[in-house]
């Protein structure tokens, strides 16, 4: 399975790599290694637990291909059962990193983050179950299928979140809001990467992986910048209303709009209002 | 490029677009004014003081009266003033409109536990309302809109505002919700930071 061993270890060493390529995943571990310092000397790991989790995994991750490959060779089954081993572990930590940023930006406010997890975590597994049923019945099929959909479910659930947050008027610190939006242009483009994978392999790989490292440097660059100083936490909580506000109010709202509109829809189509 | 490829391109466009759209500040967030805000009760109700001149400004008879007796140009430039006033007023009920269902938006976020079902359906409600609202405008410039359906229109969008008045009264906690809401409609947005 020679491509699919690229897609997990491509982001390490490649045989024939272009020197650049190269040289911006160098350059990504080097950023990497940067963001881990930043998060523990900026204090921002207590408030980042899996973003750090995740940074330090990646890293693991790479550091352990190394000596997989000095020990087992490139092509060698060990190495490719550890690589796609490191990955999962990796798309996994990722995922929690991105769930403590949905809960960072909307965890203040119970009751429509009671909603938006719900509705996200549905979203999410319905897209990871599509995307699984609907693959290739290979191997190669799965592992793509599967790595597609989870990267696309971490692109959807950030862009929910962002229509939650202008939604409900929610303002959130902007360095989030950057961690969150490096996370889901990488998902993005990993997606776009992984159908093009799966379909032009041989021509195109090089390229496309070229892209992903591009776009991994990015995010980094927004990550190093979101993480550049100490993240404060909010000065207050909001003071939350009874239950009893909502539960009188919101009803009294919507059976008003509702009547508004079948009223509006009334003089649109007739012409004449109801009495 | 398979059809496979296509379709995720394709979702990944949709996804990129609403970032965009979810990203950006929205157009027409008019902050209430110092004394609006300090009493949320006139939310909604600021067009009805404006109702009985409204009424008469739009009045068949006297546009009967003058296209029988006075000159077609005069005529023609009291229809214009008419569209123009009735524009407007239609303006001010969307924006009264958009105000009340911003208070209903913070009372929610501002809740400790919220129905998904009247979350979803005030969203659709609200796109229901402003599709329609469109549709009602160009009615307006058409120049085949009633009086009578501005009449209810504008009844409809007061007794609204009076019934979420009196359903916060009811609660006992008004003057405390109405000072944190308005506070908060104020400062543009709920604010975690």
């Amino acid at each position: 399975m020679p491509y699919i061993y690229g897609c997990a270890t491509i982001r390490v060493v490649m045989p024939d790599l272009q020197t650049a390529q190269q040289m911006g995943w160098n350059f990504s571990i080097f950023l990497r290694v940067f963001l881990l310092c930043l998060l523990i000397f900026r204090r921002n790991v207590q408030f980042f637990p899996f973003f750090t989790t995740y940074l330090i995994v990646n890293l693991a991750k790479a550091l352990a291909l190394n000596l997989a490959y000095q020990a087992w060779g490139k092509d060698a089954l060990s190495t490719y059962q550890l690589a796609w081993s490191m990955e999962a572990v990796v798309t996994v930590t990722r995922a929690l990193a991105v769930a403590e940023l949905c809960r960072t930006l909307l965890g203040a406010y119970r009751g429509i983050w009671s909603l938006a997890w719900r509705v996200l975590l549905s979203c999410a597994g319905l897209i990871v179950l599509y995307s699984v049923i609907s693959s290739k019945h290979t191997w190669e099929g799965f592992i793509l299928g599967s790595g597609r959909a989870l990267e696309l479910a971490i692109a959807s659930v950030i862009v929910i979140v962002f229509l939650f947050l202008r939604h409900y008027e929610v303002v959130s610190e902007l360095s989030v809001r950057y961690l969150a939006l490096g996370f889901c242009i990488y998902a993005c483009i990993a997606v776009i990467n992984f159908s093009v994978l799966e379909r032009y392999v041989n021509a195109y790989a090089e390229i496309w992986n070229a892209l992903g490292v591009v776009a991994y440097l990015a995010c980094l660059m927004a990550w190093t910048w979101a993480l550049r100083k100490f993240i404060p936490r909010p000065a207050f909580h909001p003071l939350l209303f009874s239950r009893a506000v909502y539960q009188q109010l919101s009803p009294e709202i919507n059976a008003r709009l509702r009547s508004l509109n079948d009223q509006l829809s009334h003089f649109w189509g007739v012409g004449e209002p109801r009495s | 490029m398979t059809l496979t490829l296509g379709i995720f391109i394709a979702i990944i466009a949709c996804l990129l677009a609403l970032l965009v759209w979810a990203l950006s500040s929205p157009r027409k967030r008019r902050p209430l004014n110092a004394g609006l805000a300090a009493d949320l009760e006139q939310i909604g109700r600021r067009h009805a003081t404006y109702l009985p001149l409204i009424r008469r400004a739009l009045s068949p008879v006297d546009f009967v009266f003058l296209e029988a007796r006075g000159p077609q140009k005069l005529a023609a430039r009291v229809r214009k003033e008419r569209r123009r006033v009735a524009l407007s007023y239609l303006e001010g009920l969307h924006s009264d409109f958009l105000q009340l269902v911003r208070v209903a938006k913070v009372v929610a976020a501002l809740s400790p536990e919220v129905a998904a079902a009247q979350e979803l359906e005030r969203v659709w409600l609200s796109v229901q309302f402003s599709w329609r609202y469109r549709m009602l405008r160009a009615e307006v410039y058409a120049g085949t809109v009633s009086l009578r359906s501005l009449d209810a229109l504008s009844h409809m969008v007061s007794e609204l505002a009076v019934r979420v008045e009196n359903a916060m009264s009811e609660l006992g906690e008004r003057a405390a919700i109405a000072a944190q809401i308005a506070s908060l409609l104020d400062r543009g947005g709920v604010d975690v930071a």
